[in-house]
């Protein structure tokens, strides 16, 4: 397996109240080509602090050690495209503030006030209040800087945050198509109205017209992961995806992800609380904890033959259908 | 005891019945499930009840009395006996008010303990719901989110009352501390004998701890009966879905993307 993303000695800082909190300390993780990963962790963990720092959108703020280096665009991917069209605002996507995507990190990195903060980074996660880390431009070529958007398809929990409200769904995954793939509108609008039918929204002909409003949460959702791979993402990075889902929708969705990552032969990266549901999907898992990775295996391995403590935990914490009611170890029932 | 709860929304000139002709009942001490999709009315049962909505039709009766005929003194008086915890007790707080406050409330506003009395009365009900009596002085935004919980859950027991609905209130909570949340209520029940009407959309935690489900879809109920064996064999169609969608992690066989 073809390594696609090296993750090392990634130590990320937030400043809060006056003292820094290490959300991520010193991780090491190495995401392969094709991987199906599944990052799990309790609040607190660093699960999503580690999704945002593979995709460039940690705020300002953030202090980060370590590095994360990218070999996928080396590997026989299509060229990016020499000039980067404008991106208008109000989307979901990075909208870099120059050719060079804000990706690598400094092995020292230093908080990064001098670089040109674009305002709509981070929008797309509807909690991070934006801004891009810095840049390296001596590091790596820039052909081998990934772009978010373009090489990193970004799903979050929220829809109606990645969503403009006032845009027409259509118009808002047909952007990304014209932005990233240089096609017309009448192309993209083309392309937006094939991605709904993939993501299997109903009438998709209409979709293409509504407002985020006028959609379930399922469906909002669908037409998120529909914009996030409009433009044949290599990466696709989920964050708690589902969670704001019932069990039926998110069954559906979590499907949905399965089929387009196989079907496009896209690496997936699977950050969820639930170890029950990353089982279901991941080929490996790996447990965060307070920042830590505590442990990394393949799904059979963590789910079978975990070797830490807090991973027995985890699994033992898990009600599922077939857990010994609690009522009865209470004396309860009736 | 409700029956015959009806509870209609008008959306855009189209009339939806989001609770439609649902009768139940529950026990003293027992904990009755509402579990189903997103939309089938669980939540709006759960307002009906406590009433902080008002049914189109049907009627509840709570403890011998016709609870939708109270005036808003006697609403009051039996409120003390209805409590509610909901999922984010964050939202349900005033953020900016201590532990103390938020617990020395409600035993001042039903006149259950005397002014100088209550102090000792809230160090009591932290200590019931696990908490040390140091945490009265702290802030609600301070205190961690299974702490703020289990101090909604002791404002809820404040009152003794002898029904909690619990609307999700396990649902937002790390895996490792839902355990403890449920070990709680479920020891309060045995203890003070309260019924809760346990809303969630988790059928595991639903079959752990509830006595009886019912299974709503669209307003209606598809199907109820003793939790485990409606959720170990459903028959109707959403029970079977929800039952499907439920991730399993089967420990002992390996597993992957098939």
């Amino acid at each position: 397996m073809t390594v696609l993303a090296s993750i090392r000695d990634l130590t990320v800082t937030y400043r809060r109240d006056g003292s820094e909190v290490a959300a991520l300390k010193g991780i090491s993780l190495d995401i392969m080509v094709g991987d199906c990963l599944a990052i799990i962790g309790e609040s607190g963990s660093g699960k999503s602090t580690l999704a945002l720092a593979i995709a460039g959108l940690l705020p300002a703020s953030a202090r980060i050690k370590g590095s994360v280096a990218w070999s996928w665009l080396s590997s026989g991917a299509e060229a990016p495209p020499s000039v980067l069209p404008d991106i208008s605002p109000a989307r979901g996507e990075i909208a870099p503030s120059s050719a060079l995507s804000p990706i690598t990190y400094i092995a020292e990195g230093e908080p990064s006030e001098k670089q040109p903060i674009s305002p709509l980074a981070g929008e797309m996660s509807g909690r991070t209040e934006g801004g891009v880390t810095e840049r390296q431009p001596f590091k790596s070529e820039p052909s081998k800087i990934p772009l978010g958007g373009r090489d990193i398809g970004f799903i979050f929990q929220d829809p109606s945050a990645s969503l403009d409200p006032v845009m027409p769904i259509g118009k808002q995954i047909a952007e990304v198509a014209r932005t990233h793939l240089g096609l017309s509108w009448p192309q993209a609008y083309a392309k937006a109205k094939t991605l709904l039918e993939r993501v299997r929204l109903p009438d998709p002909d209409s979709a293409l017209h509504a407002f985020p409003h006028q959609l379930s949460g399922g469906q909002k959702q669908r037409a998120v992961i529909a914009a996030a791979i409009a433009a044949g993402p290599k990466l696709l990075i989920a964050d708690e995806a589902t969670s704001a889902l019932d069990t039926i929708v998110q069954a559906e969705i979590v499907a949905l992800i399965r089929r387009l990552v196989t079907e496009d032969g896209m690496t997936l990266l699977f950050i969820s609380h639930d170890i029950a549901l990353a089982a279901e999907l991941a080929e490996r898992i790996a447990v965060f904890r307070h920042g830590q990775l505590v442990e990394l295996g393949t799904t059979a391995q963590i789910v079978g033959a975990p070797t830490q403590a807090y991973t027995r935990a985890l699994l033992d914490a898990h009600i599922g259908l077939d857990a010994e009611p609690l009522l009865n170890q209470a004396g309860l029932h009736a | 005891m409700v029956s015959n709860l009806t509870r209609r929304y008008r959306r855009g000139g189209k009339t939806i019945n989001a609770v439609d002709d649902v009768s139940f009942t529950i026990e003293p001490g027992e904990t009755l499930a509402l579990a189903g999709p997103s939309g089938s009315g669980k939540s709006t049962i759960a307002r009906l009840v406590l009433r902080l909505i008002e049914p189109d039709a049907g009627g509840i009766e709570f403890e011998g009395n016709d609870f939708l005929a109270l005036g808003s003194a006697a609403l009051r008086a039996q409120r003390a006996r209805l409590q509610m915890v909901f999922q984010d007790p964050l939202a349900a707080f005033n953020p900016r008010a201590t532990v103390a406050r938020v617990l020395d409330d409600p035993l001042r506003i039903h006149g259950i303990a005397s002014r100088a009395e209550r102090p000792r009365r809230v160090a009591a009900l932290l200590e019931r719901v696990g908490l040390s009596a140091d945490l009265a002085p702290r802030a609600i935004h301070e205190i961690s989110g299974g702490q703020r919980q289990r101090v909604a859950i002791a404002r809820a027991i404040a009152t003794k009352p002898s029904l909690i609905v619990l609307d999700e209130a396990v649902s937002a909570l790390d895996v490792s501390v839902r355990g403890q949340i449920l070990e709680l209520l479920l020891d309060l029940q045995r203890q003070e004998r309260i019924a809760y009407l346990f809303i969630s959309h988790d059928l595991g935690v639903v079959r752990a701890v509830a006595h009886r489900v019912i299974l709503l879809d669209a307003g209606r109920i598809a199907e109820s009966g003793d939790a485990r064996d409606v959720i170990d064999a459903p028959q109707s169609a959403i029970g079977k879905a929800l039952v499907a969608a439920a991730p399993r992690l089967n420990r002992t066989r390996s597993l992957g993307r098939p």
